[in-house]
């Protein structure tokens, strides 16, 4: 059920990342709007998914490599669904979707079936810890795609390349506001992610920081986007910069997912032995 | 003397970039003497030339027998401008003959505009034409010529709808700016001298609801005048740079000899701005922004031909239109092939000749059937006596047409005219009120 689920998902984000690729190009409207009703199709189905393997576990399924990548992607399209609801990005939409499929496609080759937490895992922390993290983390994602979208648009309008699908592209500043939005909003859901994780590794472990690379890797991001927030606010960095250190950011976090999860498993890693 | 032969030579937008339009572009006050100077050219009878953004064009009425007129014509250009005759050859274009006149009621109609249908392309020509006809270095042959192209684009303007959808570049301008601002509500403009291109891009910024438009020119009344119809702000013209970082979208359209707006400058005025991005709109020809400001960051410098990039993408349905009026077109150029055809002299003797001898038969017979006394002696005598009128008043006439000096030309149109020999199917309908 909960693979069967899974599939629809990828199925639908990889057939929405088509649909809104084509919505670039051509001029009729309709491939916006079926290009988002599939991309929700597919987040509602990734949805039920996460939650049919929480039930059959009885714990969030947010711990293992599989679950976290998958819970990760599903929360990347959900912010961005929320996004869309207010700004009609479109463009942003034939990033993000593309984006989640190649995540939930990576979630596949980790998957294993539901297993046992140990028990010090069962703390009320955990979810809380990595909602949060990942919350900042998909915001980050969606930072990540704005400015994709702004560079390539800024590109584009820099280049005088003028066609139909820079009419399809927001505006450049609507893509900075966002971007920088995204930040301001990031950037405190990864401080929250750090401190619930301290107060978790307290708690589970006996001590708030392990040095870990998970752990270092979330504290030179912290560091970045404070900076990249700072630079902002202070010296009005913006466009074309902001969006090109959002991205070494964004590409940092995956870094962190990578070496976290897959070279060094330790607790981040789901090994907690 | 030879026969007439009309040719257009010239660069506009479809051959040569703004980089070399604006380097043989006329001021109002160079034409009068420079149409004097080319009409000096050895075998060039009329000249008008038409000088816009888009287009410098010398229409010319020439001899025939000029071997190679379109290299005088761009030789003089060249020298006139101070063009090296090698830089200029690649963008030069020549029509000859018919194809001439097609380009002239293409040009006219608004056919063959950057944005096809604009309207402003009709009234420049006509200035350019006045001032031609003022200089005296129009003749029969271009008024005929320029007459025809009025009458034509107002067929086009009135029975295609070729107009009615025209795009101009000053709208286009205006989308782009949405595609880097999200809204123009809280958005400041700035015109940079006033031409009828850039008031229009205001206009239609003002309609999107920019919140102000600042309005500078070189003289400060004009700046006055076209500010207070946006409701905009006047400033002097040596304040630009204080106002410049006020400006989200700048409108450049004056003309200059030198950039008003350069990298350096830019720079200086985006860090007052704190990097807010700035869209640089060069309507001018010669341009007035340094091309180098578009490399700078947060800038964005569009100028006409990138513009006009912009507008061919919206075309597509006044394609239709477009066909339609490319019939007129071709009908009349047809039609006005023709009687430019028949503007020469043998044939024009020929018929006031025809035309004469038909009136004197036609009153020879009247009068010999009143007669009641029919002899053959009579008749004799008073075919003799009416030929022999008839000859000698025509002598002066018909000698005069033949004759080989210029004037001859002028003549021929207006003996066509006094003898009522236009070609029938001419109808006139453009001649001056």
């Amino acid at each position: 059920m909960e693979l069967e689920l899974l599939k629809i998902a990828l199925a639908a984000y990889i057939l929405a990342a088509g649909i809104l690729g084509l919505h670039l190009v051509v001029l009729h409207p309709a491939p916006r709007v079926i290009g988002l009703s599939v991309l929700l199709t597919g987040f509602l189905a990734h949805g039920a998914s996460i939650a049919a393997r929480s039930a059959a576990g009885g714990y969030v399924a947010v711990t293992t490599e599989y679950e976290a990548l998958s819970f990760f992607a599903w929360l990347t399209v959900g912010v961005y669904l929320a996004v869309e609801l207010r700004y009609r990005l479109p463009a942003v939409g034939a990033v993000v979707a593309p984006l989640a499929f190649g995540v939930t496609l990576g979630a596949f080759v980790f998957y294993a079936g539901v297993r046992d937490l140990p028990p010090n895992l069962r703390s009320a922390w955990l979810p809380v810890h990595i909602a949060l993290a990942f919350l900042g983390n998909a915001v980050l994602a969606l930072a990540c795609c704005v400015s994709l979208v702004y560079l390539v648009h800024e590109r584009q309008l820099k280049e005088k390349r003028v066609g139909s699908v820079m009419r399809r592209m927001p505006s450049l500043e609507a893509l900075d506001q966002l971007n920088y939005r995204a930040l301001a909003c990031g950037f405190p859901l990864l401080t929250l992610g750090i401190i619930t994780g301290a107060l978790w590794g307290k708690h589970s472990w006996g001590h708030f920081w392990s040095w870990e690379e998970r752990e270092v890797f979330s504290l030179i991001l912290w560091f970045l986007y404070a900076g990249l927030l700072q630079a902002r606010l202070v010296a009005g960095w913006r466009g074309r910069r902001l969006a090109t250190v959002t991205i070494i950011g964004f590409a940092v976090v995956f870094a962190s997912f990578v070496f976290g999860h897959v070279l060094f498993p330790g607790k981040h890693g789901g090994s907690f032995d | 003397m030879g026969r007439d032969a009309l040719i257009i030579v010239g660069v506009n937008h479809r051959t040569a970039p703004v980089a070399v339009r604006e380097r043989l572009g006329f001021r109002p006050d160079e034409l009068a003497p420079t149409l004097m100077r080319l009409t000096g050219v050895e075998g060039v009878r009329e000249a008008v030339i038409v000088s816009t953004c888009n287009r410098v064009e010398v229409i010319a009425s020439v001899d025939e027998a000029l071997p190679q007129a379109t290299e005088a014509i761009g030789g003089f250009l060249a020298a006139d401008r101070n063009v090296a005759p090698a830089d200029l050859a690649p963008h030069l274009f020549a029509h000859c003959g018919r194809d001439a006149l097609r380009h002239l009621f293409r040009v006219t109609s608004s056919l063959d505009s950057m944005v096809v249908g604009e309207p402003q392309i009709l009234g420049q020509v006509k200035e350019h034409y006045e001032e031609a006809s003022q200089a005296g270095t129009s003749g029969a042959v271009l008024h005929k010529m320029f007459h025809r192209a009025f009458a034509v684009a107002k067929r086009v303007r009135t029975e295609t709808g070729i107009a009615g959808k025209a795009v101009s570049v000053a709208s286009v301008a205006v989308d782009m700016a949405r595609t880097i601002f999200e809204s123009l509500n809280d958005k400041t403009a700035m015109l940079i001298g006033a031409g009828e291109m850039s008031e229009l891009a205001a206009r239609h910024l003002r309609a999107q609801g920019i919140s102000g438009i600042i309005v500078t020119t070189r003289t400060f009344e004009h700046a006055v005048e076209v500010a207070r119809e946006f409701g905009g702000m006047p400033v002097p013209f040596d304040r630009l740079v204080e106002y410049l970082r006020l400006a989200d979208v700048v409108i450049g359209s004056t003309s200059v000899n030198e950039y008003v707006v350069t990298p350096t400058l830019v720079q200086e005025v985006l860090r007052a701005r704190r990097q807010r991005p700035m869209f640089f709109i060069d309507m001018g020809v010669p341009r007035n922004f340094d091309p180098a400001i578009n490399a700078l960051a947060n800038v964005y410098l569009y100028d006409i031909d990138d513009l006009g990039v912009a507008v061919a993408g919206n075309v597509d349905d006044r394609e239709r239109e477009s066909v339609r009026a490319q019939a007129i077109v071709e009908e009349e150029v047809e039609r006005t092939w023709r009687w430019f055809g028949a503007l020469e002299v043998v044939p024009t003797i020929v018929a006031i000749r025809e035309k004469v001898e038909a009136i004197r038969q036609r009153e020879l017979e009247k009068a010999l059937l009143s007669l009641k006394d029919q002899a053959p002696r009579h008749r004799a005598l008073l075919d003799a006596l009416t030929s022999s009128i008839v000859n000698k008043i025509l002598h002066a006439p018909i000698s005069s047409l033949k004759s080989p000096d210029a004037e001859a030309r002028d003549l021929l149109a207006s003996a066509r005219r006094l003898f009522d020999l236009e070609p029938p199917a001419d109808d006139d309908d453009e001649e001056p009120s």
